[in-house]
């Protein structure tokens, strides 16, 4: 029964994680760009939903939609205005300049919100339910299947619509594409702000789970890009794989050898799997 | 005479500063299939790429239908009805036929015309159709170009260039993408045809441009070039 409910944990654990990494993984594949601002992404859309709590009292469920728009306008506007001048060059370039802006903003936050660990205290919380033995922290568990939901829609939008099929034809050809009147410039800002709505998105579901501060933002990162690693770069199924085993690398992990290792765990798997399978659980070759 | 419908002139363009056309003439006339030949390096693919706006010329002009083309970039060169089949298919591997021919129409707004293209395509290619729903990846080469054309012409082009038609296919292959550019041909599109195969290149197109190190060194119609003592030797071998 103890596993049954550590299993638990770690399937609602690694859906959050799976919807945190998917926006940096689409990044990461489509513009080559390592986007280190993608935890400083979460932890703004976790600021969103925690002010629209405090001042308006929107529920964090609802505010993925606040933080997903504002935060796809900010990636958008970012792409647009100063990461397309450099998404051709080495990766280091496009590497640094993220970097540069993360700074930017982590430290922009620190200064508006302050370190200080915050989070949302819901009037009237769901409680838990307990069902043949199992807890279900029920909170926990709808924002993981509105992360569920959220990545879905996403998978649907790139297979399905006529804007995705122009997404996965510039991550395949962007000269291609551009052959078939792609505008690549603009498809790359749609992708960054999708980056950054999932970011934002995930970021409110998450006040509800861990404390809110800017000290966050870089675990979330780490998070993304082991997520990324585990499961394969650059694509959905990959991105909801290397979550959910992440997830359960943390809560057996932290059951066997104490909680407090739970991220020195998964980084040591990373290591081990990357001698031996580099191209990720569910990953191909071809990309650099 | 009136202006042919699709002119090039003095048309210039390289790598940096590496030059590979100089001053290029050409012209396509309404319903015409003309074929430049030349061997490797001569600077085709480059006149291709030059035309599409993947490369800006440093000089000259492009016209098509007295529209200035030269220097837009790809989706205008395309919004003006020049549609590019690159060299190597370039086919998005991982989408499926369908949505690959699907993009050949992205930039068109009405998607019951677009179904409409679509089926005529599948009509046209019967071996599209049989595989609308597989990875673009697991066609053999004669399909990826039937694919590949297929999608050139779902953005209703009025000139299709195709870079490459027979390269690394079967002889049947060749003679089956023949006849159906012949029938696309007959429907009212122009095409401008690169081919290293000269008499695959001959027998499609009614004129033909010799290019070499980036100039022209003959047009004529396919018949005299076929004749020309200079082009046998060079090109097919046999005088």
């Amino acid at each position: 029964m103890l596993y049954a409910q550590i299993l638990l944990n770690g399937l609602v654990l690694g859906g959050l994680y799976a919807c945190i990494s998917v926006g940096f993984s689409l990044v990461w594949g489509v513009l080559n760009v390592i986007n280190v601002l993608h935890g400083s992404f979460v932890v703004l859309g976790s600021y969103i939903a925690y002010f629209a709590y405090a001042h308006f009292g929107i529920h964090p469920f609802f505010s993925i939609i606040i933080a997903g728009a504002l935060l796809f306008a900010l990636g958008y506007v970012v792409q647009l205005g100063l990461i397309n001048r450099v998404v051709g060059a080495p990766v280091l370039t496009t590497l640094v300049l993220t970097f540069g802006l993360d700074l930017l903003l982590n430290n922009g936050m620190l200064l508006a919100f302050s370190a200080d660990y915050r989070s949302v205290q819901l009037a009237d919380p769901l409680g838990s339910a307990v069902v043949g033995g199992l807890v279900f922290p029920l909170d926990r568990l709808v924002a993981m299947l509105l992360a569920g939901v959220l990545t879905g829609l996403l998978y649907l939008l790139l297979v399905r619509s006529k804007i995705g099929r122009a997404i996965v034809a510039v991550r395949m050809d962007r000269e291609a594409a551009a052959l078939m009147g792609v505008d690549v410039k603009k498809i790359y800002a749609i992708t960054f702000g999708i980056g950054a709505l999932m970011a934002g998105a995930a970021g409110s579901l998450l006040s509800l789970v861990f404390p809110i501060s800017p000290l966050a933002g870089s675990e979330y990162l780490s998070i993304a890009f082991i997520v990324c690693i585990l499961g394969g770069l650059g694509s959905i199924s990959g991105a909801i794989v290397g979550g959910i085993v992440l997830g359960l690398i943390q809560s057996f992990g932290a059951l066997f050898i104490g909680p407090q290792h739970g991220l020195t765990i998964a980084f040591v798997l990373l290591i081990i799997l990357l001698i031996f399978k580099p191209t990720g659980i569910m990953g191909r070759r071809g990309y650099e | 005479m009136s202006d042919p419908f699709f002119q090039i002139s003095q048309l210039e363009s390289g790598y940096g500063e590496i030059q590979v056309l100089w001053g290029i003439d050409l012209t396509v006339n309404e319903g015409e299939i003309v074929c430049i030949i030349g061997s490797n390096g001569a600077g085709k693919t480059t006149l291709l790429r030059t035309i599409s706006g993947l490369m800006s010329p440093t000089a000259g002009s492009i016209n098509i239908e007295g529209r200035v083309i030269e220097g837009a970039d790809a989706r205008l060169t395309l919004t003006s009805g020049v549609a590019h089949v690159p060299e190597g298919r370039r086919l998005f591997r991982t989408m499926s036929v369908k949505d690959n021919l699907l993009m050949g129409a992205y930039i068109r707004n009405a998607p019951r015309d677009v179904e409409e293209d679509l089926e005529r395509v599948m009509t046209m290619f019967p071996r599209l159709a049989e595989r609308a729903n597989q990875d673009a990846s697991t066609l053999s080469g004669g399909e990826q170009q039937m694919c590949a054309i297929g999608r050139g012409i779902m953005s209703r082009p009025k000139l299709l260039m195709i870079d490459e038609l027979s390269l690394g296919l079967a002889p049947r292959a060749v003679e089956l993408l023949s006849e159906t550019l012949i029938e696309i041909n007959k429907s009212g599109i122009a095409i401008l045809l690169v081919e290293q195969d000269v008499m695959t290149a001959l027998d499609l197109a009614h004129r033909g441009y010799v290019i070499d190190r980036g100039r022209i060194t003959f047009a004529a119609s396919s018949e005299e070039l076929r004749q020309e003592p200079a082009v046998r030797e060079a090109y097919i071998g046999a005088a």
